[in-house]
């Protein structure tokens, strides 16, 4: 009997898993004779409590601010809504360090807070390190998030049901109760597991806006042990505590992501009945107010570098330029090639061999690397090729890898459920035809995956573009992407070159993204 | 007496022009084909459309001032009818008080119409539980167990395979005896409710081509012109 060769997604299942283990065990073996997670302790106990409260109260804060814009915006009708909507779309890609820039522009000692205060006569010293700052750009960074994916939630409520709440003369209470939070409570989890997730492993906020050592998420720690201390064994022990702890949240939030994307809305002309309650019309408006409020100073900090853009273009910046592009554009070719070789050896698994559970394990994949301490992993995978590159040049290589892995969940998610549609549409007539292969790809799947894969490797360019992560690392004046430009600006207190370079970095993200979402509906 | 006079409605790619009367406890069954103005007529009944000219009474009260909680009308949906979250018993009684806040007597009431439609022992499940036909039971319980005269099924049985149709319009009509209730219903296959209803209406091009006896209607060159009977 001749064996089959194996698929070749399974073969980069077991790359991407190797690696993975590689990195780590480089990691372990290396500092085995250093600290162990005993030794730490305290430290250890002091991080992770840390990390956990920070990340619980921005969860807390961005889901209820979150929701409540989102139930405000559905059933408001305004001037200059549109373009909100489009905002709130984008906000997932909005760089790190940005939101640090526009935090401290805004809320820092000499921000924009201070000077008005000082203009009513009120002298306090404004401090913004630590918690504040912290919650702050956190809740800027998700609540609008939070507020786009739960107003697309509300917006799948059939007609129908619009129609028959107006029939049955439905309040305001029973519309909340029946309509709006069913479609609610079935999103919330799921995005409070996320948010968490990526507050619990938040790196650049908490380095820039921490205030000292005193405030280190796990992620930081992680940082300050591999480039400050050269701990690589408290690096690995710390990654371990990351790793579980990312793991229990990744596989709560797996369901969230591998679910099926929700059928498109029946929602009709029907307005909603009660957006004529004078309560809610008011409480909308205080909701509204305050999102503008809080939102409109920090976006409007990020546009105060069209003024200095004139002064920054120098060769230091167009070098950043092109390298965060070349950066940004390989990690999106890999992430997209990995997720369609996964996708298809799922599908196969899946449809063809009637196999659900092991295509699960490569849909869990994508997933885990969610839960993956991207430093640690660096660190781990930076020993390996030490000996045979010097640092910036392993940089250049590491960095799209690393970055490509850390997209690798979100494009998983728009390129999978599109391989599988394709199989189940024509898997049986390709199969009749003798189609395979790079014939099948063009023939059969292109069609339905080429919108889906450019909205999706659109997506992977704008986050990896602004990335402030493992640059931290390596950065320096022989590697420099524009974030890690930007933290250098802001490190030498140059706020009005930081505000371009900011700009120039949101601009491009926003660009990608607004593409990514454009790609996004596909037209079959 | 439901009595639609020189109804305009109009969008950039659809206009109606609807004029209509239907007796009190008849069951008038609206035929036509697909895009050509049945859900519109009875929209615009219910009160999710409003004319820009004409009237709309019942009983002689003028009903376009009023919202469509404040009219005499209950509907029915081909989809969608429950919400997921609430037991059958609860959805029915939706019916009666939203607030779901019900009197003895009320959730005695909502027992009663379970039992009329044939769902006595499944009060407690989820409309995930039940089945299309099932399902549609309940929502037709909740339209009658708000004692609104005017019932609108908006082909509600479309979904369910030919015996489940047939037994469900069967139902219809029984309730409708009993409680003296005027059922319109739009159809896509008017041959079901042949032998059943008072009244067909053909609609087509957003206009009430023919009212009458479903005899007469399925007979007339205009019904077999819209391609609803099966040609000789």
């Amino acid at each position: 009997m001749r064996l089959k060769p194996p698929h070749p997604g399974s073969l980069v299942a077991l790359a991407i898993l190797a690696l993975v283990a590689g990195g780590f065990l480089a990691l372990l073996q290396t500092g085995s004779e250093g600290s162990n997670l005993l030794a730490i302790g305290p430290y250890l106990l002091r991080v992770l409590a840390f990390s956990l409260i920070q990340a619980g109260i921005s969860t807390i804060l961005s889901l209820s601010f979150g929701v409540a814009l989102a139930l405000a915006l559905t059933r408001r009708r305004f001037l200059g809504r549109e373009p909100l909507l489009a905002l709130l779309g984008t906000t997932m890609v909005m760089p790190t360090i940005v939101v640090v820039f526009a935090v401290l522009t805004v809320y820092g000692r000499s921000g924009w807070l201070a000077q008005l205060l000082i203009g009513f006569g009120i002298d306090a010293p404004l401090s913004i390190f630590g918690y504040p700052g912290i919650l702050i750009a956190h809740v800027f960074l998700n609540a609008p998030f939070v507020a786009k994916i739960a107003l697309d939630a509300l917006g799948t409520v059939p007609a129908e049901q619009w129609r028959l709440a107006s029939s049955l003369g439905f309040g305001p209470s029973q519309i909340f109760r029946h309509l709006d939070w069913p479609v609610l409570r079935a999103e919330i989890s799921g995005l409070a597991s996320l948010v968490f997730l990526l507050c619990f492993k938040s790196f650049a906020i908490v380095l820039a806006l921490g205030g000292g050592p005193g405030r280190a998420t796990l992620e930081v720690a992680i940082y300050e042990a591999l480039k400050v201390d050269l701990d690589f064994a408290r690096a690995a022990s710390l990654s371990l505590v990351q790793i579980a702890i990312c793991l229990t949240i990744t596989l709560l939030l797996h369901g969230t992501l591998a679910r099926p994307p929700v059928a498109t809305t029946l929602r009709g002309a029907i307005p909603r009945p009660d957006a004529a309650d004078r309560r809610l019309r008011a409480l909308d408006f205080v909701v509204l107010s305050i999102g503008l409020l809080f939102i409109g100073p920090l976006v409007l900090s990020i546009l105060t570098g069209f003024s200095h853009i004139g002064a920054i273009t120098d060769l230091d910046l167009l070098q950043a330029l092109v390298t965060s592009l070349g950066i940004a554009a390989t990690a999106a070719t890999l992430a997209c090639c990995l997720a369609l070789f996964l996708g298809a050896a799922a599908r196969n698994r899946r449809i063809v061999l009637r196999s659900p559970r092991t295509a699960a394990l490569f849909d869990l994949i994508p997933s885990l690397l969610l839960a993956m301490p991207p430093f640690a992993l660096t660190a781990g995978l930076y020993l390996i090729v030490r000996p045979f590159a010097d640092p910036s040049l392993a940089g250049l290589a590491l960095l799209p890898l690393i970055n490509g892995l850390a997209s690798l969940p979100f494009v998983y998610r728009s390129v999978a459920p599109r391989l599988m549609l394709a199989e189940e549409r024509y898997g049986r007539l390709s199969s009749a035809l003798g189609l395979e292969g790079l014939a099948k790809l063009r023939i059969v799947d292109w069609p339905l995956l080429q919108r889906p894969l450019g909205s999706a490797f659109a997506l992977a360019m704008a986050l990896s573009f602004g990335d402030f992560g493992i640059i931290a690392l390596f950065g320096g004046a022989e590697l420099r992407t524009l974030p890690y430009l930007l933290y250098e600006r802001l490190g030498a207190y140059r706020f009005e070159e930081a505000s371009a370079i900011g700009l120039i970095i949101v601009l491009v993200a926003f660009f990608l993204a607004r593409l990514s979402g454009r790609l996004s509906y596909a037209r079959d | 007496m439901l009595a639609i006079e020189n109804c305009h409605l109009s969008w950039p790619d659809f206009t109606a022009d609807y004029s209509l009367h239907v007796k009190e406890g008849t069951f008038c069954a609206v035929i036509g084909p697909s895009g050509g103005g049945k859900t519109t007529l009875l929209h615009l009944i219910a009160g999710f459309e409003t004319p820009q000219r004409g009237t709309l009474t019942f009983r002689g009260r003028d009903l376009l001032p009023l919202a469509p909680s404040e009219r005499p009308v209950a509907i029915v949906f081909q989809d969608h009818n429950l919400f997921p979250h609430l037991s059958a018993a609860e959805n029915v009684a939706l019916g009666i008080r939203p607030s779901l806040r019900l009197s003895r007597e009320e959730r005695r009431r909502v027992s009663e119409i379970m039992d009329a439609v044939g769902l006595k022992d499944l009060e407690s499940r989820r409309p995930g539980e039940m089945s299309g036909g099932q399902r549609q039971r309940v929502a037709l319980a909740r339209a009658l167990v708000s004692s609104r005269p005017l019932v609108l099924l908006d082909e509600p049985f479309s979904s369910l395979d030919p015996q489940l149709r047939h037994t469900m319009i069967a139902l219809v009509n029984k309730l409708r005896r009993r409680q003296n209730v005027t059922f319109i219903m739009s159809i896509h296959t008017p041959e079901d409710v042949r032998d059943m209803a008072d009244q067909m209406v053909l609609v087509a091009q957003g206009k009430v081509l023919l009212s009458g006896s479903p005899a007469a209607v399925l007979q007339d060159p205009a019904t077999q012109a819209a391609s609803l009977t099966p040609k000789a």
